[in-house]
């Protein structure tokens, strides 16, 4: 028994990767103190990424209305606040209960179906949801959006301010307390199964462990994580409009989760962060030709780092690990 | 010719008889016009060592994947330890010990051989739906893995992806995991099929060393490895078992010989499908 090394401990690294993001939200703090509606605006696009990356890089699910549920995540915070609740922090309860339990219905429709026709009923379903909440303007807004969300200060302590500084700081504590909590649980019991289902769900059946059951939670789980996204998105931007129930936005949310790498969650932000941060510096240099140009960048990275972005590092340290730079421990 | 299970005698002991832990009968099978399954009656008695052979394309992994849940029946009906499964899922027959190994393995991307042990660990210890538990924290997984680790001798890759090792240790880590799961009745699919002889040797060490009250059926080309593993032989053919009895009754029948041994004597026919 001696011979068998120990079990690398995975939260080390965990803990790594989620001072990383605390980092590199501080540094955005610092350094682009007049771009932080576009910061915040990652962050709870980053919600909606990562709550993708459950279903489709962890439980192996294509979809392509994830947005849905982190739109209704964010027309239920909106509703909410305009019925009278003023503090944010159940501002995002509230969005992340309606998006759990959306998310729960969701899986239930998503599920009855497999292969290419589940990905098409995906994309019905958002699209229902887009046209219902272009009807339904009463709580919606219709296609004007849903606007005249007035915050309370968080904990009654903290006022939004007018550079976004208290709505980014907001966003990136939620975002590093819900990315901790989504750590634990991919490594757990749980997790492991989740990962394995990915995989091949029916030997995880042989193996007796029932499949439906844990997609459904995995379901209900992203749709909480989306949800508190939309909520974020809602409270941060003051408005909430049709496009974030939109299929535009769950493709979007596939694209960047392609670019940072599925079946991590610090892929996920990662390929949030990178997107939206080029999407707006291309955008900005060349108002014409920007989407050309994101579009070529993404191709790029597809062809040449199919795992995606995050996938890089481990190559970099194989890579020191030959020149003999750094002790791989394999 | 035997009888193909010993029909059990008027009980004369004073004790029920045990039910024995797998009992097959009338099981058929048809895809289309196709009968891949004839009505098959097979029983294992708890401790059975039971190879399964026959030319490709006999239903061999089509009576395991019957048995083990993944193909409903046409008819028949299917025992284990005296219950009748017939109408449960995979996931139940698994659970209540009827475990299955994969002709080709089915492992899981991405995954450490250490994590798949650990996933077939939980699962028996009814522990996959815990939500924050850290599974390096649990000294008996721990306990368990490595000791099946070191048994099937995976102890210099239990930290590799299962998609960066060799056909034969994904093979060993295919059986770890159906170890882990503790299985009453081990349905075995090829184990040693492609394997390089190294670790063939390793996959019939460990499978000699079964917990001799398991009931294992291994289906198996190589006579070899029958005749070193097998108690009771069992030919199918179309669908139909042709013959059971001892590995010695097996190389003496001509009609065995005829329409099997001598196909598979060819070295080529051995790794089949
Ligand atoms: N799902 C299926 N649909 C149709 N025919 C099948 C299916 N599975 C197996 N068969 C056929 O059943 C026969 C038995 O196959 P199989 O059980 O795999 O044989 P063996 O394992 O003995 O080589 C073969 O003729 C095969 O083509
Ligand atoms: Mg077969």
């Amino acid at each position: 028994m001696s011979a068998v090394t120990a079990r690398p401990s995975p939260l080390r690294g965990d803990f790594i990767k989620l001072a990383a993001v605390a980092l590199a939200g501080l540094a955005a703090l610092v350094l682009f103190p007049n771009d932080l509606g576009l910061m915040t605006r990652i962050a709870s696009s980053a919600f909606l990424v990562v709550s993708l990356d459950l279903v489709t890089g962890y439980a192996g699910i294509a979809t392509l209305g994830q947005a849905a549920l982190f739109g209704l995540g964010a027309y239920a915070a909106a509703n909410a606040n305009l019925a009278g609740l003023g503090e944010p922090i159940l501002m995002v309860a509230v969005g992340g209960l309606a998006g759990a339990v959306a998310g729960l219905i969701f899986g239930a429709v998503v599920l009855r179906s497999r292969g290419l026709a589940q990905l098409v009923l995906t994309i019905a379903l958002v699209q229902l949801v887009h046209e219902a909440a272009n009807k339904l303007s009463d709580i919606t807004g219709g296609s004007d959006g849903l606007s005249g969300i007035d915050v309370a200060p968080i904990l009654g302590a903290f006022r939004f301010d007018l550079y976004g500084r208290t709505g980014f700081v907001f966003a990136l504590v939620l975002l590093l307390a819900t990315l901790a909590v989504l750590s634990v649980i991919v490594r757990s019991p749980f997790g492991l199964k989740l990962r394995a289902i990915g995989r091949d769900p029916g030997r995880v059946r042989t193996l007796g462990a029932a499949v439906m059951p844990a997609l459904l939670v995995t379901f209900t789980l992203s749709g909480a994580v989306a949800g508190m996204g939309g909520a974020i998105e809602a409270i941060s931007t003051g408005v909430v409009g049709l496009d974030s129930v939109s299929f535009e936005r769950s493709a979007m949310a596939l694209v960047m989760l392609v670019l940072g790498g599925s079946g991590s969650l610090y892929g996920a932000v990662a390929g949030t962060a990178v997107f939206m941060g080029l999407e707006s510096i291309i955008s900005a240099a060349n108002p014409f030709h920007w989407l050309i140009i994101v579009g070529v960048l993404l191709i790029v990275v597809v062809l040449f780092v199919p795992r995606g972005l995050t996938s890089l590092a481990g190559d970099v340290r194989r890579l020191l690990a030959i020149f003999g730079l750094r002790r791989d421990k394999r | 010719m035997t009888a193909l299970s010993a029909a059990p005698t008027a009980p004369i002991l004073l004790a029920p008889a045990a039910p024995p832990a797998l009992a097959v009968e009338g099981l058929s099978k048809s895809f289309g016009g196709l009968t891949v399954a004839n009505e098959i009656d097979l029983t294992l008695a708890r401790g059975d060592r039971v190879a399964l052979i026959g030319p490709n394309g006999a239903g061999k992994t089509t009576f395991v994947n019957l048995v083990s849940g993944l193909l409903a029946p046409s008819s028949g009906r299917i025992d284990l330890a005296g219950e009748d499964i017939t109408g449960l899922s995979d996931v139940e027959r698994a659970r209540r010990g009827l475990v299955r190994s994969f002709q080709v393995s089915r492992l899981f991307h991405g995954l450490s051989v250490r994590e798949h042990i650990e996933l077939a660990l939980l699962q028996r210890t009814k522990r996959t739906n815990q939500f924050f538990a850290a599974i390096g924290r649990m000294a008996d997984i721990a306990d368990e893995a490595a000791e099946l680790v070191e048994r099937l001798g995976l102890a210099d890759i239990v930290d590799t992806r299962i998609d960066a090792i060799s056909y034969g240790q994904q093979r060993l880590t295919d059986i770890a995991m159906s170890l882990a799961l503790k299985p009453k009745v081990l349905l075995l699919d090829e184990p040693a099929a492609g394997v390089p002889t190294r670790d063939a040797g390793r996959i019939l060490d460990v499978i000699d060393a079964l917990p001799a009250d398991i009931a294992v059926l291994m289906i198996e080309h190589d006579m070899d490895l029958v005749f070193r593993f097998a108690a009771r032989v069992v030919v199918l053919a179309s669908g139909r078992i042709i013959f059971t009895g001892t590995p010695a009754e097996i190389a003496k029948d001509e009609q065995v010989r005829a329409a099997y041994l001598g196909v598979y004597g060819r070295e080529e026919e051995r790794h089949g499908r």
